[in-house]
């Protein structure tokens, strides 16, 4: 138990709206930087990034696509074999989480059948400060839960910006993520050939949500 | 017009001839071809061509260059320019010169040519032309040269306001070559306020500068420039910042579209000042975003530019819009050209260069990135081999270069490089550095087994470009190249032979797959976007879809069509699925008033156009199983202005059009259920008869093969039926309908009642029908309520597969056949006549003939039907309603339909007119067939 593990590997895709701050997710968990003016994303990005969980390490290859609606043709070819994927919405714009809406819809009926699917609604911190009577908010947190548990969804809010629980989206979904999914969804709940116990296959055992979060 | 139409008939068949060994690519016409061949705008036509040997010279032009020999090749004259390219090489000598430059013609004596003309040139350049072949085909070259320049003059005036925004002749003014006054300096892009990108020293920016200057003055300029081998070889080695953006829009032909539309920058802005749409949305999004490191993009001046020449752009061309990565082309080219260059640039980007890479669905992007992956398998198969076996997506890789031409991968210094060499070239330039980049990464992407390696390595080669190709060298001139040029040897040494033809073959093989994929894409996001439709399912869903698409023929894939349904194309779609619509083929002006009818009322943003959500939910509204709610959509197809009341025009249309939907029953070549049920029970009786003659015991039922039912018939009692209903619903709708609401006072007032009852029929007295009348009156009549129930849904089959038409001329004899077939039925129905002919031994067989005419034996039958469907009793259709009924019925109406308005007074008056009305229509019937329902069919 003390070999250092060897790292799953999990494809994860991002999808959502333009602008709603994918890149810059995705900025913050592999460098832990920020950008105020992101260049918008052409096609697709790849990035990778390890995360340890527990005493599981998990290589995240990560695809950030495009987020105008005219590419979205290109995503199945993004979202195609993907293990995990976070939908992204921005919370001030009411567009994007009906755009929201719609990717979980494809996901759905388009990705392997037990895809983990992350919904995020990010720029936490542009309504961090905001007073009951004046709120930059246009999507409340009960709508995001509300499609989140319709849909069998984690669900996280999140600031790119500030980091604010940047980290654990990606924690949550390699929690959810069973250790042999790479081998086949038939797998799920058993211990590993060498003797391991997946201590984390546990459906669940869901990760905190936003609104528990301590940082 | 005559004139040029011959020439142009002559011309296009001569250029058929002449270009027959370059394949046109799909899609255009030879014309297009030809534009595009020669970076002409469209719509340029060759309205004269010749062989010839051109000579050109300027005041300036070296001894040495006069020595050569003159190039030979073909001269083509459309209307606004005079086209010419060395046959031998086209890189020796070409021009294309506007004819508005063109000072004076001269024709000079010479022997040995049959005609030599001289054209000077306003950027005083001699083009010396001597037409080689027949006499007379070169006499009609020049006379046709006149008349084009004689048509031009107007054009001329554009000239001057033209060269004052051309760095070139600024340049070759302020140095005393020119005598063409230029006032002030030409606008230019932001390089000019914010530094251009890298360091001019180091670009050699003057000795370039001064290389094009010289060019400037032997070979011309601008609209009269002739391309020589040194004009290539400037190019190639990078354009000097100053000149750039002038010579990308010459060597790609947006400069032309300036010259012509000198003013529609300008009005396409203030146009649309203050407007907003999807698109200006989208743009605003980006304007941050783009280029951000490069300080016009920190700055008001910059992100203006680039939105005004986003929006406008995205009001010229809608169907394109705006398309990420845009931001970023328009950001870059705005660093070296004036906004309207830019615009312009944009324009034949998009358009030409590089089509459908940023329209709605992309296609063009998808469908290079499909070519890209080919043309790596063809080029380099190891590397291709190990793309697929480590499933590497390429194009997340490539996808970016292509879409955004390279400036989002690489240096923009080095990015520009490419540019010069594309605005060139078109196309193929991507293609080629693509290739280029991977076969000199090759060794190295050969070790890698991820996309994430993979990429990370052309990303890393990326931020060497500007280092030693062969660092390690002993030969210092070696060491000197840069990766960069080994890059641009590579790609346009190596892979020169992908050339536009080679484009195109693949282009064309893989069309059609990346077309499907996108379709299907499309239809599952529009399917999904749909509006609710209880009363379709999604298979059915999917149906209309292809069939929508099939009569809009909008095309889809190229993300273009706008995908609304005029009423013809909803004319053909309904015919399709609708018993009651004729083809057009068929069909008369009073087929289609209930068909306006629909699609007005279906047509929510007034936009006369369906949209498939539109059509999706007037058609969920049209196959409504709930007989109350049918009722009510009927209804709401006449109630214009939501008042909950038709008026008398309304009500002549109702009955109308009832009679037109009615009419494939009417017409008897559809039965409906009650017409059915009757002949089951003819059948059934039939074969009882038979039966019962055997004797047997033995329970088995034979059917006969062959059975005699009178088939006219039974069509001849539909048909009346239909008529009986029609001239029913008139005559109660009327009965019924109550006058406005001043009229009641008047009416209250009457001493007669009888006088204020024929008000009502009176055509100058206003009168309306409410919802609660209109339904009583449908339900009083059981062939209407039927038709409500059941009749009406099942004659529109929305899931008609698409190459299938509804058959709208089934006939009866299917119908008894298929009720031979389904023996079940009849057998169940003669099992039954058995069992109650054994309760009831005596009377049974008087009472199930059905051979006689009248009316009486109809009814008969009826009860017979309701008896039979009682198993079945959610069917509301076939209930048949006999006086003693309907005072319930109306009971139980009278309380579901309760208008709040009506006080239940008046609702017993009704109720009571109503059953003076049954007892009226009973009289009036005959009358009203005879002589009104002529007057409503016409
Ligand atoms: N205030 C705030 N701004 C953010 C946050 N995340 C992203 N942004 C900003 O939003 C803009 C868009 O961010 P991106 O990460 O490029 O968005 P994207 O979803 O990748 O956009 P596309 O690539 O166009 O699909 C950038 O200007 C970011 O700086 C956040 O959490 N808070
Ligand atoms: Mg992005």
């Amino acid at each position: 138990m003390s070999f250092p593990n060897p790292a799953t590997s999990v494809k994860l895709v991002l999808l959502g709206e333009a602008a709603v701050g994918k890149s810059s997710l995705v900025l913050r968990f592999v460098s832990n930087d920020f950008q105020e003016n992101k260049e918008p994303t052409i096609g697709a990005a790849f990035l990778t990034q390890k995360c340890t969980i527990g005493e599981r390490t998990i290589k995240y290859e990560i695809w950030d696509t495009a987020g105008q609606e005219r590419f979205a043709s290109l995503a199945p070819m993004y979202y195609r074999n993907a293990q995990a994927a976070i939908v992204v919405y921005d919370i001030t714009k009411p567009a994007s989480f009906i755009k929201a809406r719609h990717w979980v819809k494809e996901l759905h009926e388009q990705a392997s059948k037990d895809i983990t699917i992350a919904l995020v609604g990010n720029k936490y911190d542009l309504v961090e400060d905001d007073t009951e009577e004046e709120s930059l908010r246009k999507v409340s947190v009960e709508e995001g839960k509300g499609l989140a548990e319709e849909e069998g969804l984690l669900f996280f809010e999140t600031s790119a910006k500030t980091s604010y629980n940047v980290n654990d989206v990606f924690i949550g979904i390699g929690s959810k993520i069973p250790e042999a999914a790479s081998a086949g969804p038939n797998q799920i709940h058993q211990t590993n050939n060498d003797g391991r116990i997946d201590l984390t296959s546990d459906p669940n055992n869901r990760p905190r949500a936003a609104g528990d979060c301590a940082c | 017009m005559a004139f040029f139409d011959s020439l142009r008939e002559k011309a296009v068949s001569t250029i058929n001839s002449v270009l027959q060994d370059k394949k046109t690519p799909p899609g255009l016409t030879k014309e297009q071809w030809f534009c595009r061949e020669y970076s002409l705008p469209d719509g340029e036509v060759v309205v004269a061509e010749n062989a010839a040997e051109v000579a050109v010279i300027s005041d300036f032009s070296t001894s040495a260059y006069k020595d050569l020999n003159n190039p030979e090749g073909r001269i083509y004259l459309t209307q606004h320019f005079i086209v010419f390219r060395d046959a031998f090489d086209r890189r020796n000598c070409s021009f294309t010169l506007h004819v508005s430059t063109v000072k004076k013609v001269e024709r000079l004596p010479s022997k040995s040519y049959a005609v030599a003309l001289a054209i000077g040139t306003q950027s005083k350049l001699t083009f010396t032309i001597y037409l080689v072949g027949l006499r007379s085909d070169s006499e009609k070259f020049a006379q046709t040269l006149k008349t084009v320049l004689k048509r031009n003059l107007p054009n001329v005036k554009k000239l001057q306001p033209f060269v004052q925004t051309c760095y070139s002749e600024y340049l070759l003014f302020k140095n005393n070559i020119s005598s063409e006054k230029i006032e002030s300096v030409p606008p230019g892009g932001l390089g000019l306020l914010f530094k251009f990108p890298g360091n001019p020293k180091e670009l050699r920016d003057k000795s370039k500068m001064k290389l094009w200057f010289d060019l400037f003055r032997v070979d011309g300029r601008n609209l009269s420039l002739v391309k020589t081998p040194m004009f290539y070889r400037l190019i190639r080695v990078g354009l000097p910042n100053r000149l750039r953006g002038e010579l990308w829009e010459l060597c790609c032909g947006s400069m032309y579209l300036r010259l012509d539309y000198q003013d529609e920058y300008k009005e396409i802005l203030e146009k649309n000042l203050h407007k907003k749409s999807l698109a200006t949305d989208e743009i605003e999004k980006d304007l941050n975003r783009s280029l951000p490191e490069y300080a016009a993009y920190q700055s008001p001046e910059g992100i203006e530019r680039l939105r005004r020449v986003l929006t406008a752009y995205s009001w010229k061309n809608p169907e394109v819009g705006y398309c990420q990565a845009m931001n970023i082309v328009v950001a870059a080219l705005l660093i070296y050209m004036s906004e309207e260059q830019a615009f312009w640039a944009l324009n034949l980007l998009c358009d030409r260069i590089v089509p459908g890479y940023y329209s709605k669905t992309m296609y063009g992007t998808l469908l290079d990135q499909r070519v890209f992956e080919s043309l790596v398998q063809n080029t380099m198969p190891m590397l291709w081999d190990h793309i697929t076996k480590n499933d590497i997506q390429l194009s997340v890789v490539s996808l970016p270069w292509f879409l955004s031409l390279y400036l989002s991968s690489m240096p923009l210094v080095f990015a520009f490089r490419i540019l010069d060499v594309f605005f060139l070239q078109g196309p193929q330039t991507l293609f080629q550095v693509a290739l280029a980049i991977l076969k000199i990464n090759g060794e190295e992407l050969l070790k890698t087994d991820d996309d994430g390696s993979f990429i990370s390595i052309i990303k890393d080669y990326f931020q060497v470009l500007d280092q030693s190709a062969h660092p390690s060298s002993p030969n210092p001139k070696y060491r000197s190249i840069t990766k960069f040029q080994e890059l641009l040897v590579t790609a346009f040494k190596e892979f020169a032979i992908v050339d536009d033809e080679m484009i195109n073959t693949h282009r064309n093989k893989h069309r059609d797959t990346i077309f499907q994929n996108i379709s299907s894409f499309v239809k599952r996001t529009e399917l999904r976007n749909l509006p609710k439709t209880v009363n379709i399912s999604s298979d059915t869903l999917s149906v209309i879809y292809d069939r929508f698409y099939s009569v809009v023929q909008s095309s889809v894939t190229v993300g273009s069509g706008s995908s609304l349904m005029d009423f013809n194309a909803f004319r053909t779609f309904m015919s399709e699925i609708c018993r009651w619509v004729k083809p057009e083929s068929d069909s008369g002006p009073e087929d289609t008033v209930f068909l306006h009818h629909l699609f007005s009322n279906w047509d929510t943003e007034g936009q006369r156009a369906l949209s498939l959500s539109d059509l999706v939910s007037g058609l969920n509204k049209l196959v409504e199983p709930d007989l109350m709610t049918m009722i009510t959509n009927f209804f709401d197809l006449y109630d214009y202005k939501n008042k909950g009341k038709i008026d008398r025009e309304g009500i002549l249309q109702i009955s109308e059009d009832l009679l037109y939907v009615t009419n494939p029953w009417k017409e008897g070549y559809v039965l409906d259920d009650i017409t059915k049920q009757a002949i089951e029970n003819a059948v059934a009786d039939e074969v009882y008869k038979a039966n019962a003659a055997r004797e047997s015991n033995d329970g088995e039922i034979l059917i006969p093969s062959q059975m005699d039912i009178d088939k006219p018939k039974f069509e001849g009692l539909q048909v009346e039926r239909y008529l009986q209903a029609a001239s029913t619903f008139i005559q109660r709708a009327f009965e019924y309908a109550q006058p406005e609401e001043e009229e009641l006072l008047i009416k209250d007032l009457a001493i007669d009642n009888t006088i204020s009852h024929n008000a009502a029929l009176n055509p100058n007295t206003p009168v309306f029908l409410n919802l609660p009348t209109f339904r009583m009156v449908i339900l009083a009549d059981e062939t209407y309520e039927l038709l409500f129930s059941k009749t009406l849904r099942e004659s529109i089959q929305l899931d008609t597969p698409l190459d299938n038409k509804i058959n709208s001329m089934r006939n009866l004899r299917d119908m008894f056949d298929g009720l031979l077939a389904d023996g079940r039925k009849v057998a169940n129905k003669v099992r039954r006549r058995m069992d109650s002919a054994a309760s009831n031994a005596l009377h049974s067989n008087n009472n199930l003939s059905v051979n006689s005419s009248d009316n009486t034996s109809l009814k008969s039958g009826k009860s017979k039907i309701q008896e039979e469907e009682e198993e079945r009793d959610d069917d509301f259709g076939v209930i048949s309603i006999d006086e003693k009924d309907k005072d319930l019925l109306l009971g139980a109406e009278a309380q579901v339909l309760m208008d709040p308005t009506v006080d239940n007074a008046s609702r017993t008056n009704e109720l009571k007119k109503f059953h003076d009305a049954e007892a009226a229509a009973g009289k009036t019937v005959h009358k009203f067939e005879g002589d009104n329902l002529i007057e409503f069919e016409t």
